[in-house]
Order: C-alpha cells, then sequence, then structure tokens
C-alpha cells in the first residue's frame, strides 16, 4: 500500500508531464509547478495532448480524462507545494537550476518530506548535497514516454533512507510498473547497459556496417527487440542522449560512454531525430555507406 | 523463382533447420553429412517439424507429405553434382569449410552458388578453400531457422556481383528477409549481442542488479522480448563462450571477452535449458514449446 497519496512535479517539458499524467492516473493528486504562466501552459497542454492519444489508442476515456486532468493543479509558485506528501523533479540538467528551484522546494514542505529526483545525468548524492536532510532524497527514474516504459528505476544514494525506498517501491507499484532498486552509478542501470550498445550503433554505422534500417530490421527481426536501435536514438533525441552519454563519460571515463563523432555531427548540423524530423531513420537518412 | 536442387551440408540445428526452409518452399533438397547417424538424426528433426506442423494445420497433409519427399539424405558429395546451390552449414572450422567447398570445384557446375552459414569466421576465409571465391557468400541464418526470418548476407572479398545479386533473390524466394552486412566478425547480430550480452554478465558480477531485476529493468525498458539471462539460458553458455572467445580472438576488443562467471557456469555443467539449469533452473528441457 502506498502512503504517497499526493505529489508535486516540478518542470513540465517532457519527462515531468509525462510523469505527472502517470501519477494522476494512478488517482494520485499532482500539484505541477511550473516557472512561468506560458511554460506552464505548454506544460499542461502537453499532458491534454497526452491523454487525448491515449483515447484515441482505447486507454483512456473522455470520463477518465478529465477526471485525470482534474487531478493535477498547476501552479508557478513553489509556495503550492506546502503539504505534498512528496516532490519530485524534473528540471533541466542543470545543477544551477536545480540548486535554484530546490532550496525554495525545501523551505516549502515538510523536513521529512521525500524529494526525489529524475534525473538520469547527475548522481543522486549530487542533488542531495543541495538540501538539508540527505537521507530523504532517492531517485525516482522514469524512461521516455513515462506513460507507456513500464520499468522504472529507484536510485539510492549513499544517504537515502531505506524506509523511504521501500515507500518508493510500494509507489512504483501502485503505477502499474515496474520497480527496479539500482545503485546511485552513472547511467544508474538501464543506461549504463544501454548506452555503450547505441554508441556502438552509431559507429558501426559511420563505418559501413550496413545501411542505418538494415541495422534496426536485423536486430528486431534476428532478436525480437520492439525498436531498433536507430529508431530508438531518433526517439529519445540525438541530443538527449549526446549530453546523457558525455556526462556519464565525464563522470566514468570510459571510453564505451564517449560520444562517437556522427553523433556530434548529427546534433551540431540540427538532425536531432524525430521532434526535427530528420535523424539516422526519418527523413533524410544520411548516406554512409562505407566505400 | 524455379525450384532449385539445393544442398545442405552438415545434419546439425542450423544445418537441419535451413533444411527445412528449403524443402517447405519447395526446393529438392539433398542434406549431406559424413555421418550416418547424424543424417538419420538430422532427416528425423526435418521430418518432425513437418509432422509438427501439419498437427498445428500450418501445413496440409499433403503440403507435409511434399515437402517430406523433397528432402533426400547423402553421405556422399558426388551426389551434389546437380545441385543450383549448395549451403554448408558445417562445424565451425575454417579448415573443414575450405576444404568441402574444394572438394565440391571439382563435382558441382561452374555456375553453383556456395553459401557459407558461418556465424564466426570470414567469408572471405572460407571462399578461399574454392578455386572459384567469387561464387562464394555468407547466408546467415538465425536459429531456428525456419521460424527466423533474419538471414545476414555478406560477401567476401572475391564475391561476384552475380553471385550476391542471385542470392538475395535466392533468400526471397525463401521468404526470408535479408539485411546486406559486411564480411566482419559477428556481422550485424553477434556484432551488438555479444558485447550486449556480457556487459549484462558483468553487472550482474558486479552488484548493479540481480539476476532477476536487471531481466525485469530490460523487459520493462527496452522492448526487448525477454530479459538477457532468459536469452542466455536459451542460446547456452558453452554457445555463447564460444562465440564471444572467437570474435575476441579477431577483434582483440574486451568487449566481447566472456567474463569469468561464463567460464564459471560452464565448468559446472549450468548451460541453460539444454541442461536443466543456467540463470535459472528448470523443470524440463524443451527449448521451444512444440
Amino acid at each position: 500500500m502506498r502512503d504517497i497519496q499526493s505529489i508535486g512535479v516540478i518542470g513540465l517539458g517532457t519527462m515531468g508531464a509525462g510523469i505527472a499524467q502517470v501519477f494522476a492516473e494512478s488517482g494520485m493528486t499532482v500539484v505541477a509547478v511550473e516557472t512561468s504562466p506560458e511554460t506552464l501552459a505548454r506544460g499542461l497542454e502537453s499532458i491534454n495532448a497526452l491523454l487525448s492519444g491515449a483515447i484515441a489508442r482505447g486507454r483512456q476515456t473522455e470520463a477518465g480524462k478529465e477526471a485525470v486532468l482534474g487531478r493535477i493543479q498547476g501552479v508557478i509558485d513553489v509556495a503550492a507545494l506546502h503539504g505534498v506528501d512528496a516532490v519530485l523533479e524534473a528540471l533541466p540538467e542543470d545543477i544551477a537550476i536545480k540548486r535554484a528551484v530546490l532550496s525554495e522546494v525545501a523551505q516549502v514542505v515538510g523536513p521529512q518530506t521525500p524529494i526525489l529526483t529524475n534525473t538520469s545525468v547527475l548522481s543522486v548524492a549530487r542533488i542531495a548535497s543541495l538540501i538539508p536532510n540527505p537521507a530523504r532524497v532517492a531517485g525516482l527514474h522514469f524512461f521516455n514516454p513515462a506513460p507507456v516504459v513500464r520499468t522504472v528505476e529507484i536510485v539510492s544514494s549513499i544517504d537515502t533512507d531505506p524506509a523511504l525506498v521501500e515507500r518508493l517501491v510500494d509507489l512504483v507499484e501502485s503505477l502499474d510498473k515496474v520497480a527496479v532498486q539500482v545503485k546511485d552509478r552513472p547511467g544508474f542501470l538501464i543506461n549504463a547497459l544501454l548506452f555503450p550498445y547505441l554508441n556502438d550503433v552509431i559507429q558501426e554505422l559511420d563505418d559501413g556496417l550496413a545501411t542505418a534500417e538494415d541495422i534496426d530490421v536485423a536486430l528486431k527481426l534476428g532478436l525480437g527487440y520492439r525498436t531498433g536501435p536507430l529508431e530508438m536514438l531518433d526517439l529519445i533525441g540525438l541530443d538527449t542522449h549526446l549530453q546523457a552519454t558525455e556526462a556519464i563519460y565525464q563522470a566514468t571515463g570510459d571510453a564505451r560512454y564517449a560520444p562517437p563523432p556522427l553523433l556530434r555531427q548529427m546534433v551540431t548540423s540540427g538532425r536531432l531525430g524525430d521532434k526535427t524530423g530528420s535523424g539516422f531513420r526519418t527523413a533524410g537518412e544520411l548516406s554512409t555507406e562505407g566505400s | 523463382m524455379e525450384n532449385r536442387t539445393v544442398a545442405v551440408l552438415g545434419a546439425g540445428t542450423m544445418g537441419a533447420g535451413i533444411a527445412t526452409v528449403m524443402a517447405r518452399a519447395g526446393h529438392h533438397v539433398i542434406l549431406f553429412d559424413v555421418s550416418e547417424d547424424n543424417l538419420r538424426r538430422g532427416i528425423d528433426t526435418v521430418h518432425g517439424f513437418f509432422d509438427v506442423s501439419v498437427q498445428k494445420g500450418k501445413l496440409t497433409d499433403e503440403q507435409g507429405r511434399v515437402a517430406k519427399s523433397a528432402l533426400h539424405g547423402s553421405t556422399s558429395l558426388a551426389d551434389l553434382a546437380h545441385c543450383d546451390v549448395v549451403v554448408e552449414a558445417v562445424y565451425e572450422d575454417l579448415r573443414l569449410k575450405k576444404d568441402i567447398f574444394a572438394q565440391l570445384d571439382d563435382i558441382v557446375s561452374e555456375s553453383t552458388l556456395f553459401h557459407t552459414n558461418t556465424s564466426t569466421l570470414s567469408v572471405t576465409g572460407i571462399a578461399s578453400g574454392s578455386r572459384r571465391p567469387e561464387r562464394v557468400v555468407g547466408t546467415h541464418y538465425c536459429n531456428p531457422a525456419p521460424l527466423m526470418k533474419l538471414v545476414e548476407v555478406a560477401d567476401g572479398r572475391h564475391t561476384a556481383t552475380w553471385a550476391h545479386d542471385a542470392t538475395i533473390r535466392f533468400l526471397a524466394s525463401l521468404g526470408k528477409t535479408s539485411v546486406v552486412t559486411k564480411d566482419r566478425p559477428g556481422f550485424i547480430v553477434n556484432r551488438f549481442l555479444i558485447p550486449w550480452e556480457n556487459s549484462c554478465i558483468r553487472a550482474l558480477e558486479a552488484g548493479l542488479g540481480t539476476r532477476d531485476s536487471i531481466d525485469a529493468a530490460v523487459l520493462g525498458a527496452l522492448g526487448h522480448p525477454m530479459g538477457p539471462f532468459r536469452l542466455l539460458d536459451i542460446v547456452g553458455m558453452d554457445i555463447h563462450q564460444q562465440v564471444a572467445t572467437r570474435l575476441y580472438e579477431q577483434l582483440r576488443d574486451p568487449r566481447f571477452f566472456p567474463p569469468p562467471m561464463v567460464e564459471r557456469m560452464v565448468a559446472a555443467g549450468d548451460l541453460g535449458r539444454k541442461t536443466g539449469r543456467g540463470f535459472y533452473e528448470y523443470d524440463d528441457n524443451r527449448l521451444f514449446g512444440s
């Protein structure tokens, strides 16, 4: 049984909006925080669009959508977080922004209120160091798109209270997701395993092993993967992957995480994947056939 | 494409599977093996597959009968004189593969295609056994061949365009999806699968997760049909060790080197489903629910 019934979600970008939807769909009360009326409107609109998409796929009803939206209160003042059972930050991966916002949040919520981070780039310990009582800080790492992907990583830092981890397992299971407890290492578990593989694929594409399409087809038909690695990169966003793998590389010095040159070139040239309509598999596929 | 005469060399798991594919597609098939026992087992495997297909309603009685009658066995290479296509699926031994192609040069016609199902050796190296390396093409099927649509196609250094093009057409006539790759160790699938499985094993050894949490995390996050340890149990730890070691020997890239846990599991006989215990334990040793 989860004991967290209300939650503040700070930052309504792609991840924050999806996570707010997941919490609200499970019956929780969500206080959704953005920095300006414009960004708040955009965030709430994207939740609205996600729910409409869910209706189109038969996963949600009109009445259900209204009920979900009714449980989400959009605000631009962190003071509205007073009294929530927990807070989850999904802010940009910038330590200065996180520090500024979280120190304000810490003054509003109770001293024991769990403060959770959806970071995929920074260590949980680093975020815990920004606020008083680091024992109440843990990682709750959702994957994109949050309403669809079932795995959620629960990250303990060296300070995290084990009792909090138990509460988070209950929370994640109440969302009909798979709770996986992981260590506070760069990339946690999934990204630490996934990124060397994705980087390898990009390098082999550049080296002319096969076309982007044939690499995806081979891995989908040969191994039964639902998504080929290059389709997956386009979906994740090449800029997002570059930032995340670069951060793990910086943190570990492990060459498997070093961004391959082609990845950087794609981002520099504005080919960011599905969101720009041009990536490895979307329109304007590069010709990288070796000679 | 009209029906051809296809020889499949080696009546092991892959050879029998490939012979099944050929017979089902309407080709006349000669399954070759040096051992009478292996040959009999291979033919039984193919017949068994067609019997199950009929039971499941995937083939009519008549189709099953025709497919079975399209298959003949032989222990003599001389019987392969009229083959249009030869697919070798013998042991992963370069000398053996080269030698068998060299012998076939004197038996088959000049236009016969030579296909090699090698998974870890160089197509160019195998082709060098033939005096006509331009007719040799790598065609790597996935196990179980009758059920998996993918075939990786790799030309050797001297493969001719006509041989490559005829191979693509032939594979399409089998209902296979071919992807074109280079003659590099592991082609596409093993090139990415082996380091992936090794890094999952290393994560387990390092305590980043448990067998169950890593399998569950991958299953829930990445859209794979099963977690890495379930897959290793099906592949077999001995096979994983062999493929990983062979790729490592060629690439000298430590990501391909099997982690120490693999050696320990092989030493203990915990090879996976086929021995009843690998990462998981099994009540029976059936690989596929047939």
